[in-house]
């Protein structure tokens, strides 16, 4: 019993701060949703028209479409890169630490001043890459007013500020494959690319899995990079879920459905864990 | 039998009067309460932190620098006229709805806040705003627009404290290169052919250079009704219930916005959730931009020569309803001296002061601008004051009603669509009345 009050006394300090900034404002935010709040005054109870709103919404549906395609195309991109570097920094480069410290540096930079940086980089009039472009003879892209190019330079600068993370990631876990392991596959003839995928790749799956998700929840979840760049344009091409609900909840005063999409965020995330949970104990329970 | 779990102590050491952990425990403590009490969030208090008195007023406003003084100078001549302290709460113009809704929520509502004129709607159907006393005494020396954004059949809720508007800024250099006469005056405005014919004469000084951008960015996109007002369409219907379906005016005035794109007019990220009109003529993107008053002091620190003219007319001349209103809350501790303090601030002197001041234009037909002492370009803030008569009722009507925050992200995302988009103008219209419809409140 004294134990068990201990364990939970100790534990006091993070429950209550969860609790309170996480739980609750969950909890509210799921209430709002089933309002019509504009953030002023008495709200009325809507039950679930909002979400109904939502299915008939095109701009809601071009909003997800762009969400998990930025996923389904940084987040492979930001695991195969922050590995790939990981392994150099690991083995043959000299100055490791100094590569390690730059690499992590703009994730721990503030995301607007990066995606500012990102914007100023990628401005179409006065930019240093179309700049760079024009003087080598080549095509300028229109960052700001083509759809395209605009959503190429937010996955550049989201792919800049979030790969560091992962190539620390992976440079700890490499730091706990057991060597004796990788010397056995060379012993046994296994190339140096063979010891990586047999070896190594399978060994750090735990870890893997852990950026998958973190990656997922981080596209999920951005705000920052795509307000400052774009705003969402042009003409909603980098509108991702995120910037929708905020433009919802707090430029068009709909704060309910801004919530309701909010909260769709959130179960869809959930789930994708959960079920990449059960997907990494079931492969793991085979092996 | 099992053992005590504690054992006798053993003989302790007097306790010191202040060990490391009770020094460091201290010390976090205080600092945590001293950062606390210090914090007011990131905004600003105005009035230096000094301790509250229970009969200030505290007002939530954003402030640009020029600003920030002149609204002091009021509070301080209110309370050298025997009002309360007012202690003003500056915040960011991005957070400053935030900031509002949250104080009124957690039932901490500030006594005044500062809103623009296609806000105040918002609050006053929800009953947020105290209804100004003595209205009827203060409406004659008001000009009718302004008076109108703050005013319903309920009555009148806040007071209208400034304006500002549009004109067409355009680089001295320019003028000069194409052998430009700019318009001295309203009625000598542009039409809308004779300022086409201008941007085709404005030749580019370099290849990523363009004739003009126009000021719908930034929660602006409201401002191309101007074009629309001043094609004669509308966009909401007589009694604000509905959109006006293929209006030929609207259709007009999108056919010639959407010219600007299609012929290289301005440039392509210049769209509304594009670049700022105002910083692409800084840095001498474009060689005419359209920029509020407000904006001459940034736009003098671009150290090049610049003038201003009027923007251009159709069937009508017209321009945007720009600025702000001072508003009480209703459930404010001290809703009365609230009330007392827009009164003041509605006073011609007052006014005429704060105005001169924030290079920003009066609302009262009474204060004479050409007196004015204006601290920034009083050659073009003469101008400003004539352009500001264009400001028209029927467009004031539409900007004011209360879905209009829903009604200008429409706009924006629908217009853009327009402006990057090659669908035809009536296509384009009608994506533009469909988003519009969704959330007119009828």
């Amino acid at each position: 019993m004294r134990r068990w009050l201990t364990s939970y006394a100790l534990l006091a300090p993070a429950l209550v701060l969860f609790g309170l900034f996480v739980l609750y404002p969950l909890v509210q935010a799921v209430r709002i949703s089933m309002t019509d709040s504009t953030g002023i005054g008495e709200a009325r109870f809507t039950g679930l028209d909002n979400y109904a709103r939502m299915v008939g919404d095109p701009v809601f549906w071009r909003a997800a479409g762009n969400t998990v395609l930025l996923a389904l195309v940084s987040v492979p991109t930001s695991v195969a890169a922050g590995f790939g570097l990981a392994l150099l920094l690991r083995d043959r480069l000299p100055a490791r630490g100094l590569f390690r410290a730059l690499f992590l540096a703009p994730y721990v930079l503030s995301g607007v001043v990066v995606a500012m940086a990102g914007r100023w980089i990628f401005d179409q009039e006065v930019g240093v890459v179309d700049r760079t472009l024009t003087q080598l003879g080549l095509p300028a892209p229109d960052w700001q007013s083509s759809g395209a190019a605009a959503a190429v330079s937010v996955f550049v600068v989201l792919f800049w500020a979030r790969t560091g993370l992962v190539v620390v990631l992976y440079l700890s876990a490499l730091q706990g494959v057991d060597r004796d392991v990788l010397e056995a596959a060379e012993l046994d003839g296994a190339s140096r690319r063979q010891r990586v995928r047999y070896v190594t790749w399978p060994l750090l799956r735990p870890t893997t899995f852990f950026v998958v998700v973190l990656m997922v929840v981080e596209v999920f979840q951005t705000f920052d990079v795509v307000r400052v760049m774009t705003g969402g344009g042009p003409a909603g091409a980098t509108e991702i879920l995120v910037t929708y609900a905020y433009a919802q909840g707090f430029q068009a005063r709909a704060e309910g459905y801004g919530s309701a999409i909010g909260v769709v965020v959130f179960s869809v995330v959930l789930l994708a864990t959960v079920a990449a949970w059960w997907a990494q104990r079931g492969s793991e329970e085979v092996a | 039998m099992t053992a005590p779990r504690s054992t006798p102590s053993t003989p302790r050491r007097p306790r010191a009067s202040a060990t490391r952990r009770t020094v460091l425990g201290a010390g976090a403590g205080a600092a945590a309460t001293a950062g606390l009490t210090a914090c007011s969030g990131f905004s600003t208090d105005a009035s230096g932190g000094t301790p509250a008195d229970p009969d200030e007023l505290t007002m939530i406003t954003w402030a640009s620098e020029a600003e920030v003084p002149a609204f002091e100078k009021l509070a301080d001549d209110f309370a050298a006229a025997g009002g309360p302290r007012v202690r003003l709460q500056v915040v960011p113009y991005s957070q400053v709805l935030t900031a509002v809704d949250t104080a009124l929520r957690t039932d901490s509502p500030p006594d005044l806040f500062r809103v623009s004129y296609t806000d105040v709607a918002a609050y006053r159907e929800q009953g947020v705003l105290a209804d100004l006393p003595g209205a009827s005494d203060l409406e004659p020396a008001f000009l009718p627009a302004f008076w109108s954004a703050v005013t319903d059949e309920r009555g009148t809720f806040g007071v209208p404290h400034h304006t500002d508007t549009s004109m067409v800024l355009v680089d001295d250099e320019a003028v000069a290169a194409a052998g430009l006469t700019l318009p001295g005056s309203l009625e000598r405005a542009w039409t809308w052919e004779e300022f086409a014919d201008v941007l085709r004469r404005v030749q580019p000084t370099r290849a990523d250079t363009y004739p003009v951008a126009v000021n719908w960015q930034n929660a602006g996109a409201f401002r191309w009704l101007n074009w629309v007002d001043q094609a004669g369409g509308r966009l909401l219907t007589q009694d604000l219930d509905g959109v006006v379906e293929d209006d030929p005016g609207t259709l007009k005035a999108l056919s010639f916005t959407r010219d600007l794109f299609r012929q290289g007019l301005t440039p392509p990220n210049a769209s509304t959730r594009g670049q700022a009109a105002s910083d692409l003529f800084l840095n001498r993107t474009v060689a005419l931009c359209f920029a509020g008053d407000f904006l001459l002091a940034e736009i003098e620190s671009g150290g090049f020569g610049y003038s201003a003219t009027f923007l251009p007319r159709d069937v009508n001349a017209s321009a945007d309803l720009g600025g702000n209103a001072l508003v009480a809350v209703e459930a404010g501790d001290k809703r009365d001296a609230a009330l007392d303090f827009l009164a003041f601030c509605a006073q011609a002197e007052q006014m005429g002061d704060f105005c001169a001041a924030a290079t920003v234009l009066p609302t009262r037909s009474d204060v004479d601008a050409a007196s004015l002492d204006w601290k920034v370009r009083p050659d073009l803030m003469e101008l400003y004051v004539q352009q500001a008569e264009a400001i028209r009722a029927p467009l004031v009507e539409q900007v004011v009603v209360p879905s209009f925050s829903a009604i200008n992200v429409q706009l924006r995302d629908r217009l853009e669509e327009a402006f990057l988009g090659s669908a035809d103008d009536r296509a384009a219209l009608r994506d533009i009345t469909e988003g519009v419809r969704s959330v007119v409140r009828a």
